[in-house]
This record gives C-alpha cells, sequence and structure tokens, in this order.
C-alpha cells in the first residue's frame, strides 16, 4: 500500500476560526492543525493543498513540511549527490567484493602449489576474475580432486574477504610397518599374553606369560643350536591384558553454563588486532557468534550474535560423583585405546570421601595389541627400539 | 422481517446515515455532520441534517476535520440541539 503523501501547510492568515469555516465548507480533510504568529499550519493531503490553492486564491499558502512519497522526492531532491554516491559505492563495494584478488595455496609443496594453480585456472578461478558460487566451488573442488586421485587428498576452498584460500592435503602413501629386512616384534608395555598369533619368526613367549615393556615377544633370528642361521623380520599379532591404576577427584559442584534465551545483535568493526563494538553491549557473560559482512586485509566489518549465558552450580550426590569419577577413569583409559581394543575389568582401589570432593583410585585390566616392530639394527635383539606410550 | 429494519440497516451500512456526537472531558467528535456554521474560540454551530447544534466552551479548538466528522477540542459547557 503506497502512504498517502500528506503535508504540512502554512496559510498566511489572521482568523483561524476564518480558515477553518472556509475549509470545512471546502470538504478538507485536517490531520491536525496549529496557530502560530506567521498563521495556521494545516496537517492535509497533498490532493487538499491543492484544491486549498485553488480555492482559497486571497490567502498565500506553501508547504513547510511532508511525509510519505513526497518527502523521500524532496530528499532525493535536496541529496541526490549524497544518495547517487551511496548507491554507486555500494555497487562499486559490491564488485570489488566480487572480485578474486589473490589466490593463497595453503601448501609449502612448489609442485602441489603449481598443479593447484593450471586446475584452479582451467576451472575459471584466477586473480581479478569473479568469485564463484558455493555450489561451483564445490564442483570444482570435486573436479580437482579427481583429476589428482594420486596426489591429493583432501581440498577446500574459502574466501576471505577478496582472498581466495586453498587448504589442500597432500597424499602420503603410509609407510608400512613391516618394511624393515629386519625385525623383532616386542612388547610396547607390560603385560600378560592372553593370545599370539605367529606368521613369521620364532614366538619366544607363550600364552599366560608376563611380559615387561620393551621385552622381545617375537624374534626375527632363527637360530640352530644357539647359532643364528638367519634374520627375517618378525610378523605377528600379539594380544594381551594390561594394568592401568587411574585416580580421579570429582567436586560435587558441578559448573555449567545455561543460555538464558536472551540474544543481542552488534555490529563490530576490526582493524588490524583491535575491534569496536558499534553499539554498547549490554550482555555481560556471553558467546559470540561472528560473521564476516566484509573485509578488505586488515579492515573487517563482522555482524555479531551475542547470547547470553549464565553460570549455574549442580550439587552432585555422592553416588552421582562417584559414578562420575568412575565414567571419568574408564574415559582416561579409554583414549588410549585402539581398534580391537577393549577394557575388560575394573575394581575399585580405594574410595575417599571428603567435603568437596570425592577421589577414586581404580584398577582397570584392558585387552590391547601389545605387540610393536621394532628393527634390528646390528644383529643383537637389544638394539630394538620400543615406543613409550604406556601410562600406568 | 420488520423488525430487523434490514433495509435501513443495509442503507446505512452503504451510505453511513447515522450521526451522532461523543463527549469525552474536553473533547467532542461529531460524526456526519452537514455543515459547520459557524466557528469561534466560545461557540461552534454546525447543522445535522434538520437539526442545529451548539457547542458552547472556551478555547474551543478544531482538531481533525473531514467531510463528515468534526473532533473539537477545548473546555466544553453545553451542546444544544434546535430542531427546524
Amino acid at each position: 500500500m503506497i502512504k498517502k503523501e500528506i503535508v504540512w501547510i502554512k496559510i498566511e492568515a489572521k482568523s483561524y476560526y476564518n480558515i477553518l469555516t472556509k475549509l470545512s465548507e471546502l470538504g478538507i480533510t485536517i490531520y491536525d492543525n496549529k496557530k502560530n504568529d506567521d498563521g495556521i499550519l494545516i496537517k492535509t493531503s497533498l490532493k487538499d493543498y491543492e484544491r486549498i490553492k485553488k480555492y482559497l486564491v486571497s490567502y498565500k499558502t506553501e508547504i513547510v513540511t511532508s511525509s510519505g512519497l513526497l518527502k523521500i522526492k524532496e530528499l532525493m531532491q535536496k541529496y541526490i549527490v549524497f544518495f547517487l554516491s551511496s548507491i554507486l559505492s555500494i555497487v562499486i563495494l559490491f564488485l570489488i567484493n566480487s572480485v578474486i584478488f589473490k589466490i593463497d595455496i595453503k601448501s609449502p609443496n612448489k609442485k602441489i602449489q603449481n598443479i593447484l594453480e593450471k586446475e584452479l585456472a582451467s576451472n575459471g578461478l584466477k586473480t581479478l576474475t569473479l568469485k564463484k558460487s558455493h555450489s561451483q566451488i564445490e564442483e570444482i573442488v570435486n573436479t580437482i580432486l579427481d583429476n589428482n586421485k594420486d596426489t591429493l587428498e583432501w581440498l577446500e576452498i574459502k574466501y576471505d574477504g577478496l582472498i581466495m584460500n586453498v587448504y589442500v592435503t597432500e597424499k602420503t602413501i603410509p609407510k608400512e610397518e613391516e618394511s624393515y629386512d629386519k625385525c623383532n616384534i616386542i612388547s610396547r608395555t607390560d603385560a600378560k599374553i592372553t593370545s599370539l598369533n605367529l606368521y613369521r619368526g620364532v614366538a619366544l613367549k607363550e600364552i599366560n606369560d608376563y611380559v615387561t615393556k620393551g621385552e622381545v615377544i617375537i624374534t626375527g633370528e632363527i637360530t640352530h643350536n644357539e647359532e643364528v642361521k638367519n634374520t627375517v623380520c618378525a610378523s605377528g599379532e600379539v594380544y594381551g591384558e594390561v594394568w592401568y591404576k587411574v585416580k580421579v577427584t570429582v567436586p560435587y559442584n558441578e559448573y555449567y553454563s545455561k543460555y538464558t534465551g536472551k540474544k543481542r545483535f552488534n555490529i563490530s568493526v576490526k582493524i588490524g588486532d583491535d575491534e569496536y563494538d558499534i553499539f554498547k553491549s549490554r550482555i555481560k557473560n556471553k558467546r559470540v557468534k561472528k560473521t564476516i559482512l566484509y573485509k578488505l586485509n586488515d579492515f573487517a566489518i563482522n555482524f555479531v550474535e551475542e547470547k547470553e549465558y549464565e553460570e549455574s552450580v549442580r550439587k552432585l550426590s555422592e553416588k552421582e560423583a562417584y559414578n562420575k569419577a568412575l565414567k571419568l577413569a574408564e574415559d582416561k583409559v579409554k583414549l588410549k585405546l585402539r581398534e580391537n581394543e577393549a577394557i575388560l575389568y575394573k575394581k575399585v582401589l580405594k574410595k575417599e570421601v571428603n567435603d568437596s570432593t570425592i577421589y577414586v583410585e581404580v584398577f582397570i585390566v584392558t585387552k590391547e595389541n601389545i605387540g610393536e616392530v621394532s628393527q634390528i639394527l646390528g644383529g643383537s635383539e637389544n638394539d630394538s627400539k620400543p615406543n613409550n606410550e604406556n601410562n600406568q | 422481517m420488520n423488525n430487523l429494519h434490514f433495509k435501513d440497516s443495509f442503507k446505512n451500512f452503504l451510505f453511513d446515515l447515522d450521526n451522532f456526537i461523543t463527549i469525552y472531558d474536553d473533547t467532542l467528535h461529531v460524526f456526519n455532520f452537514t455543515k459547520l456554521n459557524k466557528l469561534s474560540d466560545t461557540e461552534i454551530v454546525l447543522r445535522i441534517n434538520n437539526k442545529v447544534v451548539y457547542i458552547n466552551g472556551e478555547n474551543l479548538k478544531i482538531k481533525q476535520m473531514t467531510k463528515q466528522e468534526l473532533l473539537i477540542k477545548g473546555k466544553l459547557e453545553k451542546v444544544e440541539f434546535n430542531y427546524d
């Protein structure tokens, strides 16, 4: 709906009541009126103003202020240069923002850089060309990855203002464990062997044997009559029981943040390392999410969404704190486990209930692949290089 | 059917034939007036169909006005009707 063009007009007349009577006779709609020293101010429609001008010819009338479309028209006429330059600036800004000024390939490998530069150029992504849409970028990424299956593992293209960042991961062929000519399988931790599958070499240990960290389980040295006849790279799968003693302290007071539902929006301007909020932020304990609206080198304008969170405290019961401690202990051990490894057994060794905390010591037994390939450097078994990952 | 005044109601709905005056503390609203006869700060005289309405008071001013409606502001003292 188009807003009616409303104007405040001034009628130079002395008698307020005379003018109002005449306007009534003309059927003029008056939304408001005031009387001052110069005359009478009438708020009416532009259409009625035309009628007043036509019929009240003996009075001097003029528009004082207007609203609606007329107001916009007047403002446009008054600030035409400002409006045009603003529109032009926005258009230029939009155009500049749509152009790629620099392509930054995030890889130290020159070969990869060259490959990507060529691939991007063949897909229309060069400096001083227009940016592509998200779907087009996705398509280009897939094409490049298809064309370079042997060299590229992962590729992502992101715009950062006028710069197009290309994040890439090269394909690396993992070194095979059995690439050594001569090797032993050693224990990477203290354990009790529960299963042993021998593929190559000679087993020095049996199921239910206890081994210490670095001890050889399968040797690559084939001996006959205590004489080394041949040395191979030992191969096999050794699982064992590994023991952990985990100490956990859990406080009864559990602190957590809760979203209050209060949300505020702001605009921030970033110049270099300094950032300034346009509006004063009234939220104290907040989490902020920023979206870049515009970025040019060190200058950026961000749209800021601020969410208010309140810190709350929940008092755990002794049972809840105890269960939490057990879970934390388990999680601590689980972090070290790999595929096909699991927790077999757990037992609480010690439980101390204090005023504000609960202390628990848990003994945990796991089933783990304890075998580790260790190269035979000289010819002696003692030259093995075990890993130091186990924390008992 | 006659009791429902259907015809009159419909005519009134279409052509706004009813007229009324609403009086507030310092405001008087007139709907469907015919003519503004006299206007001064102490007296306003209006014609509504076959009756003349005299509104007396102090500092009487017309706040808003359309072809049919009037909103009068001021200290109201008396509203009087005279039939032709």
